[in-house]
């Protein structure tokens, strides 16, 4: 569903809250198949510039620009994976009834196939059929993984991903990333995680009070 | 992805947490109970008399457990932060109103089956001749209610006075709603016919009509941040 997206370009992004400039004028570009570490102290404005390319949130003023001038909005919305902070899962339903529920949205043709694949790929299978409302911070992480990358997305926006994993779960997103990168998506992660950055960046993209302080390549 | 087809998952993993949790009915319910039993107690005098009262007080119970329900089945969402993870999906914006509204829908039926007979009983009201007529007038008075609630609903995920603030929106505009349903039980139960109560059942329609395409074509202006 959609077109893939092959790049990013955000151009003169401001995104204001009242008198708060969480974003101040961002330049930046995405491109596919590789990784760009967004990084910066806190308040910078990294998880509102990944609200704004997820299309959650307005930008202000700036612009956005997928690379497509015919794609419609929920194609669009087909083609953006999101981990946010939040799980974004229902507690009250299992991981498994989760993923299929969101399968189900997507339309994804064979969807137990895909939560089968994704349930071995972060090692969900002991707990899958438990409520997420009993699950600890790091399962919840590991379904909430599965739920991003679920519909295949081509634009994979992670904020903190390896928020609660153990060295098990950060292998396992370490392979999801590289396996993404293979696979041509256009990759974005929010991480105060330096040796994470280092791992698995390509582009390090370094915000300061809602401006683009510095660009470089990973390691940096 | 179609607007029904969005809109009945959403709709079906409303009900599934329900049926699991069973909290929204039960609580919501209780409630409509008491308010059910404390109006018998101050409102009481002859069964005449009651029979004018009963229809008030069906509808108060139903619009007081319905503002709670509302917030309840919005509460889902706010969890773990998964209205974002719908407005994210492809899925029309206008199927996740859809969606919400009817399961809402469901929750406030299952509420009003228990609230009916319990009116009847504390009222002494015989519903044997008004009981189908009656049911289509809370039928279409609860979809407007219910479009009405998940429309504004949807602005307290992120307020944090939402209780307050769902009732403050709601009762305002529920108000000719409430008003039409009120009468139109309270002349069914006199033994109005239903061609006599259309007047009635017209503006409730009207009602329900303009806020369900309110809710569908409002709903992505409100949800956008």
């Amino acid at each position: 569903m959609g077109e893939r997206i092959e790049r990013v370009v955000v151009r003169e992004l401001v995104k204001l809250f009242g008198p708060t400039r969480a974003l101040a004028g961002i330049d930046a570009e995405l491109r596919a198949g590789e990784v760009t570490v967004i990084e910066g102290p806190n308040g910078s404005g990294k998880s509102t510039l990944l609200a704004v390319v997820a299309r959650l949130a307005r930008p202000t003023s700036g612009t956005v620009d997928y690379g497509s001038d015919r794609q419609d909005e929920p194609g669009l919305r087909a083609q953006i994976g999101v981990l946010s902070h939040a799980a974004m899962l229902y507690p009250d339903l299992s991981g498994v009834e989760n993923l299929a529920l969101f399968a189900r949205l997507y339309a994804i043709e064979t969807p137990r196939e895909r939560i089968d694949d994704l349930v071995d790929r972060f090692a969900i299978g002991s707990y899958r059929a438990r409520p997420c409302r009993t699950y600890s911070r790091g399962q919840l992480q590991r379904v909430a993984l599965a739920r991003a990358l679920l519909h295949r997305p081509s634009l994979l926006l992670l904020d903190e991903p390896a928020t609660g994993l153990d060295a098990r779960g950060v292998a396992d997103l370490e392979a999801a990333l590289e396996a993404e990168r293979a696979a041509g998506t256009v990759t974005a992660l929010v991480t105060h995680d330096a040796e994470l950055r280092d791992r698995v960046g390509d582009v390090c993209v370094r915000l300061h009070r809602g401006r683009v302080q510095e660009v470089s390549a990973c390691p940096c | 992805m179609s607007l029904l087809k969005a809109a009945w998952l959403i709709a079906a993993k409303d009900l599934r947490i329900e049926m699991r949790t069973k909290e929204t009915v039960l609580t919501t319910s209780l409630f409509g109970v008491l308010v059910v039993v404390l109006a018998s107690l101050s409102f009481y005098i002859d069964p005449i008399t009651s029979r004018r009262v009963a229809p008030g007080v069906l509808w108060v119970a139903i619009a007081f457990s319905g503002v709670l329900a509302m917030g309840r089945a919005w509460a889902y969402e706010r969890e773990n932060d998964v209205m974002r993870a719908l407005l994210l999906s492809p899925a029309p914006r206008a199927a996740i109103f859809a969606g919400k509204a009817i399961g809402s829908l469901v929750l406030m039926l299952a509420i009003e089956a228990i609230l009916v007979p319990l009116v009847a009983l504390f009222f002494q009201v015989d519903l044997t001749w008004a009981l189908a007529p009656a049911l289509l007038v809370i039928v279409l008075g609860t979809v407007g209610f219910v479009a009405v609630g998940t429309l504004f609903s949807v602005l307290t995920v992120r307020s944090r006075a939402r209780d307050l603030m769902l009732s403050v929106l709601i009762f305002p505009l529920i108000t000719p709603a409430l008003l039409s349903s009120v009468v139109a039980t309270r002349e069914l139960l006199d033994g109005a016919t239903l061609g006599e109560t259309l007047g009635w059942l017209q503006i409730l329609l009207a009602f329900d009509v303009l806020f369900v395409t309110a809710g569908a074509v409002l709903f992505e202006v409100l949800v956008a941040d």
